[in-house]
């Protein structure tokens, strides 16, 4: 049993050793502008612009549904405005970036681990290094920057559609003006909201698009380990949005809050 | 196949970033065209007022707070962005208050003698006018949480009694309160029949007090029909030939009076004229004891007594033989 727990403590510290390597290598490919952005707008559009309609119809379906829950929660002595006031913080500050986060480790992570999971278990990135190609320029940079800033153009425009969703449901569904959504949506509102919730998507962008690359990059074994490669991914990814999510929270809420 | 790429994930962060900026605006009401009029006020504290909150004049949005700021000596300087269109109160104050339970603060703008009648906030507005400079002068309002928090001290203060009540009565204690009351239910027993009988005495005295009082109103009655009369003689003028007579008495007491005083002069001069028959009298007593003169003599000599005793019966047996022999003296002839 000792040795069990000594051996995982020693993959737990490779592992992280292996993630600083790899984007300590990235960082350093990074500096290589013209290789990787011309490969990042493509990348952008298949891992950004692709995923936009999976987003606002999570968005969509999301702002509904709080909406209708938030009308269900506070029916009694609170105002129903605050149905806006909730609508509006939770889509921007936590559902949008999250959902749109985990939708998008799905989709994405998977794509690129096992888009580079087959590259590595092909020999394709061998013979980029071969040709003294760098591999983190080509493969990993483009993608990752790709990621980082495309999720909080996706993650913006979805906070758009939820909270105009739960505006219209509110409206529509509900016993609630128009004007009085409006007066509850701009009661506690802040341009902090929207702030804390894209500085936090670009942190899941991040994260995906380098967990997606790590993964695919240690491919082995051909297509059951591409397809474990992009398993590991998803799963990782999800997780760590979660593990962010809670380190934002901690780090930014909980300063502010005091 | 690139260009179509670019195009579109330029159109798309394009229409991201434009979206998300409007939003953003709208929601946050910025006023991008500078159409609003500023005006500050001067707290010493704003509570719970955020940047967004609504400013208030008499029940109507006029505007929102757009700054909050720490100023020089302890002030808050709090700008206001004002809808141009709004007409202010001559002599504005600005005071923060809740719009409602739920933490939503609000600013309101107001004429100064419209302020409630408030000591602190008076002495907040006084302070912060006192200051000078262009600033209105503002104050804040108690907030819901104050209340409770003195509602919530006097909650623990209770809590505390009740946690002593409960480290004081013990099961001793409650025995002794058991017999406690029962003793205040005996107690109440006693209480109650002594009432009962000193309920009797009240109701005699009572009934006394009443009479006395049916009395006293009857004296009263009579007390208030003299006066009455008095009043109606008063304006009948009775009075005063009532005066006028007890003035003729008087008058006719002097004259008698006068009679009586000339009267005891005369009486004088009799007991004068008295004393003086007396000691002449009295002489003349002297000298008939003396047996002087003839009175003097008949008085002191038994002789004329007995001589006047065989008088008078000499002449009883005269008149006795008269009656007995009328004829015998008189002899009556007509012929």
């Amino acid at each position: 049993m000792i040795a069990t727990i000594g051996r995982s403590f020693r993959e737990g510290v490779e592992g992280v050793g292996r993630a600083g390597s790899f984007v300590a290598e990235s960082a350093a490919a990074s500096r290589d502008l013209r290789t990787w952005l011309p490969l990042a707008v493509a990348h952008a559009r298949t891992l950004g612009v692709d995923s936009l309609p999976i987003a606002l119809f999570i968005a969509l379906f999301t702002g509904i549904v709080l909406a209708l829950l938030a009308s269900y929660s506070i029916t009694g002595a609170v105002p129903l405005y605050f149905v806006g006031t909730l609508v509006e913080k939770t889509v921007t500050m936590e559902l949008a970036p999250v959902l749109t986060g985990l939708a998008l480790a799905g989709r994405v992570g998977a794509n690129i681990a096992a888009e580079l999971g087959t590259m590595r278990v092909t020999e394709q990135i061998d013979a980029l290094e071969t040709l003294a190609y760098d591999p983190y320029s080509y493969l990993v940079v483009p993608r990752v920057v790709a990621g980082t800033l495309m999720f909080p153009i996706i993650v913006g425009i979805a906070m758009i559609v939820g909270v105009g969703a739960g505006w219209i449901s509110s409206v529509v569904l509900l016993d609630l003006s128009s004007a009085d959504f409006v007066k509850g949506m701009r009661l506690f509102f802040t341009d902090f909201d929207v702030r804390y919730g894209l500085v936090k998507s670009a942190s899941f962008g991040a994260a995906v698009t380098l967990i997606g690359c790590i993964h695919g990059m240690r491919a082995s074994g051909g297509a059951q380990g591409v397809g474990q490669a992009a398993t590991r991914a998803v799963v990782y990814s999800a997780t760590m949005i979660l593990v962010l999510d809670a380190f934002w929270a901690v780090v930014w809420l909980l300063g502010k809050s005091r | 196949m690139k260009r179509s790429n670019d195009f579109v994930v330029g159109l798309t962060v394009l229409v991201g970033v434009v979206a998300i900026v409007a939003a953003t605006l709208w929601v946050k009401q910025a006023d991008l065209r500078n159409r609003h009029e500023r005006a500050t006020a001067r707290f010493r504290d704003v509570g719970s007022v955020r940047v967004g909150a609504s400013v208030v004049l008499r029940g109507v949005r006029a505007g929102r707070v757009e700054r909050i700021e720490l100023g020089r000596d302890g002030w808050v300087e709090l700008t206001m962005a004002l809808d141009p269109s709004v007409e202010l109160p001559r002599a504005p104050v600005v005071l923060l208050n809740e719009s409602s339970l739920f933490g939503e603060w609000q600013a309101t703008v107001t004429e100064v003698s419209a302020v409630p009648r408030d000591e602190v906030v008076e002495r907040q507005l006084a302070e912060a006018r006192s200051a000078g400079g262009d600033a209105w002068p503002g104050a804040t309002l108690p907030d819901i949480a104050q209340l409770t928090a003195v509602a919530g001290r006097i909650a623990g203060d209770v809590a505390s009694v009740a946690g002593r009540f409960e480290v004081a009565f013990d099961d001793q204690a409650a025995r002794e309160l058991r017999g406690s009351i029962k003793n205040f239910a005996t107690l109440s027993d006693a209480l109650s029949q002594t009432v009962r009988r000193q309920s009797t005495n009240l109701d005699a005295l009572s009934a006394d007090l009443r009479l006395g009082m049916r009395r006293l109103a009857q004296s009263a009655e009579t007390v208030q029909r003299v006066a009455e009369r008095v009043d109606s003689s008063t304006a009948t003028g009775e009075v005063r030939r009532i005066v006028d007579d007890i003035a003729t008495a008087a008058q006719q007491l002097k004259e008698t009076s006068d009679e009586v005083r000339a009267m005891s002069r005369q009486l004088t001069r009799s007991q004068g004229r008295l004393e003086s028959v007396l000691t002449t009298t009295d002489s003349v007593m002297l000298k008939i004891n003396a047996g002087q003169g003839s009175i003097g003599l008949l008085v002191n000599d038994p002789t004329l007594y007995r001589r006047s005793d065989s008088l008078v019966v000499d002449l009883r047996a005269l008149v006795a033989d008269f009656k007995a022999n009328p004829k015998k003296y008189v002899n009556l002839r007509v012929f």
